[in-house]
């Protein structure tokens, strides 16, 4: 039920994108089209539950221990570019069609901050080895929903007519503040 | 061409804002925008990392080869960031305590790691000190600028001034996330409509000048 | 492409591409080491400061304030687990009361705060140390109008939320809009109450209850 929660919570109640700001240069670059955006999402959950995981070990078994936590930013960073560099490669390898799919999107993963962010948080809310993989879970679940429902909307706002200065960026960061403003219904859940 | 140095810093300030032009960083600049001195705060911030890694990363980039220099960038920036976090948490605990996470979240910046790349890792360290110091001071402005009305409006204050009195019922929506995204979305509106504007003047006065402000 | 790649590593490039780089992380890391030790004593200064400061504010009578060391058993015993530490305040080398820092969840995650609490059973103020509530909503926790409500409350009676009507007795007035933080900061209050009650007559007394605290949102 605890976990159940956490996960109702990180996706809508505290959405990464909508509420916490975490990701959005993805979420406005990559959100033209519903399938692309699929893709994306579907690739950041991969690197989100990954990097949950392996730096709550890193931050518990060798940062801690060592009284190092001041390295903790920079050896995030690195856990999280190697990771999706590791997830390429091996993607690559196992799956083709799969890599051609998410291919283009992963070396973007490394500048998501929705995945330093959700390892910086983790470790902020003391939260257990399972936890915090159920957190990253939630939170890049939220991504997807976030970034698939905003890809929908765009696809529909490209046959409408809009005044030339909105055009773009500017009309598709009023409709996510529309999107951030449904999202805040969801607060009177929990 | 070279570029004078007054104009790199010109450029980053104006022609290529980080913020209103290229569309980068834009966690940060959504993110701690509830209050002008936060904006400013991570405005300067960022700045200071910006100098730091693009002058750095020019001064070695002949020694770090083509293959490792993305993780080269990220480690370089990562211990600026680190040592900005630390600096802020001894001397302006304050403003460590607003910016809280988003500190750590310097790092996948992109502003950051795209100076690296575009320019600083081909230009002299001169030049890429002022490409840092203009692009961090078009980001800080930005920031400020959209902090500033976001306070106003959405506190009633600015920098902590209680600007309207106890009467002013201030509209909590704008400093909300969902305020965020629509006051930003508004504010690049209206920059664009004046950029239109200026652009079709300065075609009617000639194919050239037009050319110029391209 | 890809098979001849595979053939011909070039170990010694690959030595010296990892060796440059492992350099660079030498490096970096040992200028943060320097700036850390550097820092490191004045943020430990800064936030000791902080802290005998915001005791001070919820306890103005005291003029020194002393760590307890069993807080967790304590804790333990009044069955709430989000205290995390208790000071003793004195003077004149008399105890004339505690201040209790607490960690309840709030909307946005933890709120550490402190509880000025008299040893005649009166609230002697409520400090929020750290918040991460919604700006303009639960983060006006942090403002005097909210929080001096519970200055001069009756320590020895649980403390109530109410959203409307106006306030009698052990109650407070909940923020507009921000129900669960106002919540959390009461229950914050409510189970240093039950700290000190436990000290101050060592667990013989359980503390008089008045109902439950107004329902989340």
């Amino acid at each position: 039920m605890h976990y159940l929660l956490l996960l109702i919570s990180g996706i809508f109640v505290h959405n990464f994108i909508l509420s916490r700001f975490l990701g959005i240069c993805p979420f406005l670059g990559v959100s033209k089209q519903i399938s692309t955006s699929v893709g994306m999402g579907a690739a950041v959950t991969f690197v989100m539950a990954m990097a949950s995981a392996i730096t709550y070990v890193v931050q518990y078994s060798i940062l801690v221990p060592l009284h190092l936590e001041y390295l903790q930013t920079i050896t995030f960073i690195l856990v999280i570019a190697t990771l999706v560099q590791l997830v390429e490669m091996v993607i690559k390898k196992m799956s083709p069609t799969l890599y051609d799919a998410l291919g283009v999107f992963l070396p973007l993963i490394t500048t998501n901050c929705a995945v330093l962010g959700v390892a910086l948080l983790n470790v902020q809310y003391g939260y257990n080895f399972l936890e915090s993989v159920v957190f990253g879970i939630a939170g890049a679940l939220g991504f997807m929903l976030a970034i698939v429902l905003f890809a929908g909307i765009r696809e529909q706002l490209e046959l409408s007519p809009i005044p030339k200065a909105l055009d773009g960026f500017p009309i598709a960061l009023i409709t996510a503040g529309l999107m951030s403003i449904a999202f805040l219904g969801f607060s009177g859940m929990l | 061409m070279k570029k004078s140095k007054m104009q790199i810093l010109k450029n980053g300030i104006l022609n290529e804002n980080p913020t209103f032009r290229l569309l980068l960083g834009m966690c940060p600049t959504l993110a701690v925008t509830t209050a002008a001195m936060n904006g400013l705060g991570m405005g300067l911030s960022t700045t200071v990392v910006l100098i730091g890694s693009n002058v750095v990363i020019s001064a070695l980039r002949k020694v770090i080869p083509d293959a490792i220099r993305i993780p080269a960038f990220i480690v370089i920036i990562a211990s600026f960031v680190t040592i900005v976090q630390m600096i802020l948490e001894a001397y302006v605990p304050s403003l460590y305590a607003a910016l809280g996470m988003y500190i750590p979240l310097i790092v996948v910046n992109c502003i950051i790691l795209g100076r690296a790349e575009a320019f600083a890792y081909t230009n002299t360290p001169g030049d890429s000190f002022f490409d840092g110091l203009g692009m961090g001071l078009g980001f800080t402005l930005a920031l400020t600028l959209l902090a500033s009305i976001r306070e106003i409006i959405g506190a009633g204050t600015f920098f902590g001034i209680s600007l309207f009195g106890s009467g002013y019922e201030p509209a909590l929506l704008v400093i909300m996330p969902a305020g965020g995204f629509v006051v930003f979305g508004l504010l690049l509106g209206l920059i664009n409509m004046l950029t239109n504007k200026y652009e079709a003047k300065a075609k009617a006065e000639g194919d050239k000048l037009a050319e110029e402000v391209k | 492409m890809a098979d001849k790649e595979k053939n011909t590593i070039d170990w010694g490039y690959v030595f010296k591409v990892g060796l440059i780089l492992f350099v660079i992380t030498l490096i970096c890391t040992l200028l943060l080491a320097i700036t850390n030790s550097a820092t490191a004593p004045i943020i430990a200064k800064q936030l000791e400061e902080t802290s005998k400061q915001a005791q001070k504010e919820v306890l103005p009578e005291a003029t020194d304030f002393k760590a307890m060391d069993t807080v967790d058993e304590i804790a333990q015993n009044v069955g709430e687990s989000i205290i995390a530490n208790i000071y003793v305040g004195t003077k004149n080398g008399e105890t004339i009361g505690y201040a209790v820092e607490t960690k309840p969840s709030g909307y946005g995650g933890e709120i550490d705060m402190l509880t000025g609490i008299s040893t005649d059973g009166k609230i002697t103020g409520v400090k929020i140390l750290s918040q991460s509530e919604t700006a303009g909503l639960g983060a006006k926790s942090t403002e005097p109008a909210f929080y001096e409500q519970y200055t001069g409350l009756d320590a020895l009676k649980e403390v109530t939320v109410i959203k409307s009507g106006s306030v009698n007795g052990n109650q407070i007035m909940a923020i507009t809009g921000a129900t669960i933080t106002s919540n959390a900061v009461t229950t914050g209050v409510n189970a240093a109450e039950k700290a000190v009650q436990y000290i101050t007559t060592e667990g013989t007394q359980v503390m008089e209850t008045t109902g439950a605290t107004g329902s989340a949102q």
